[in-house]
């Protein structure tokens, strides 16, 4: 209550790493039913307060409405942790996009809450359609280019791929030499490595 | 008001100058100095990278590069047999520089819009300051996040928390958007002697602009001199 529990929710957000963790049903629904708690609460202070009223006109603060705004506060501290939560993960998910495209891996789906995965397709489709207005790919080239190839080794089977001009058969453990560009793609889907050595 | 002259200078590809344009998104960017526009969207866009806000959009400026970047690939595709491979990874890497910057200006632009959609929607004149594209970009964007947020937090509230923008219905404002910081400190040098400026309302702080050097000031002040290009910011 008051913002304990929805507190341990923040606390699992606010680490540096890049993953997703599985989304956390049961600390959510808890905050949910907090809230309703102390919306009841207000709501019944609020209503003992009206009463009080109609008798006499109390002009003074009365004890109990201080009760009322402690659990509006807390509504307001357990509405933010919950926003900050889904705001955090939804962030990571974003950042997900721009380094691994515009499929997710089976495994990540899986951590989601059904509203992410929404959010996931509909942020996806968003930023393709902008990025196909310009018709610039925007994931691509993240830093600097130093050279315009590179040396990539290829790591699974994928058969006859279209680099450049030439499609060339990529084989696992072959090495080629080609433009970045191309090569970011296929490297950010993990299928090839850089060369160096 | 001349008219742009790209001037050949030998290389296979025209590099096309920044002066000349006289409309309102293109400024007069010097007329002693014939910055190319490589120059030009360098500086474009470490000036979006240490503002806070999101600055004006260079369309002109974005339609110049992208045709330069065709005209370049063009002529590398055209020249690729007469020429060895050392000059064609030269005239390649040129290519991807220019892409390279292109692409970065457009992404710390949308980074910002990402970070403040629901700010910039209702800011008229931030809103202007974006590409049309941007501005459907801007929507979807809101009403993706909306979306999210309704259908797992605040559907899930009672009538009076339910909004995203103000913490509860009786807030009195908008209290929950996120604003850009324009207090924050930002490097700025100017090339020309801009006099004594003033820092804050009172007149009480004031600093000397001279030219070429650097200066640390806060954002705030400074928003002007970056609109009419007096100053950049580094």
């Amino acid at each position: 209550m008051f913002g304990r529990t929805a507190a341990q929710l923040v606390r699992e957000v606010n680490n540096d790493d890049q993953h997703i963790r599985r989304f956390n049903y049961d600390l959510f629904d808890k905050v949910i039913a907090e809230i309703q708690e102390h919306f009841q609460q207000v709501t019944t202070i609020m209503e003992k307060g009206q009463e009080e009223n109609e008798d006499g006109q109390i002009t003074s603060v009365d004890e109990n409405y201080n009760g009322a705004v402690i659990h509006h506060q807390s509504i307001l501290r357990n509405k933010r942790c919950l926003l900050a939560y889904m705001y955090h993960r939804a962030n990571r998910l974003q950042r997900l996009r721009w380094q691994l495209g515009a499929v997710l891996p089976e495994d990540v789906k899986g951590l989601l809450h059904p509203s992410e995965k929404e959010f996931v397709k509909s942020y996806s489709e968003a930023l393709s359609s902008y990025m196909t207005k310009l018709d610039i790919d925007l994931t691509v080239d993240i830093t600097p280019p130093k050279d315009p190839y590179i040396q990539v080794r290829v790591l699974d089977n994928i058969g006859e791929v279209l680099l450049g001009d030439q499609s060339t058969s990529l084989v696992r453990n072959s090495i080629h030499f080609v433009k970045r560009s191309e090569a970011e793609t296929l490297i950010s889907q993990g299928l090839l490595e850089e060369f160096t050595g | 008001m001349d008219s742009g002259n790209g001037s050949e200078d030998g290389t296979p590809w025209g590099r096309g100058d920044g002066q000349g344009d006289d409309d309102d998104n293109n400024r007069d960017w010097g007329l002693k100095d014939i910055p190319n526009d490589v120059e030009v969207l360098k500086r474009v866009w470490r000036n979006e990278k240490s503002a806070p806000e999101i600055l004006a959009y260079e369309s002109l400026l974005v339609e110049r590069v992208q045709e330069q970047i065709a005209n370049m690939e063009e002529n590398i595709l055209a020249a690729a047999e007469s020429l060895d491979d050392m000059m064609l990874s030269i005239f390649e890497m040129d290519v991807n520089r220019l892409m390279f910057l292109l692409r970065a200006y457009l992404r710390v632009r949308l980074s910002k819009i990402d970070k403040f959609a629901l700010h910039v929607m209702r800011t008229a004149d931030l809103w202007d300051r974006l590409s049309p594209q941007e501005q459907e970009y801007a929507s979807k964007f809101v009403d993706v996040l909306s979306k999210h947020m309704h259908d797992s937090v605040l559907g899930k509230l009672e009538k009076e928390y339910e909004s995203m923008m103000k913490q509860a219905a009786s807030s009195e404002e908008n209290d929950m958007i996120v604003e850009p910081n324009l207090d924050t400190y930002v490097f700025c040098r100017s090339k020309t002697a801009l006099g004594t400026f003033q820092l804050d309302d009172k007149g009480d702080e004031t600093v000397d602009m001279m030219p070429n050097d650097l200066y640390i000031l806060r954002y705030r002040p400074v928003r002007n001199l970056i609109e009419t290009d007096r100053i950049e910011l580094v």
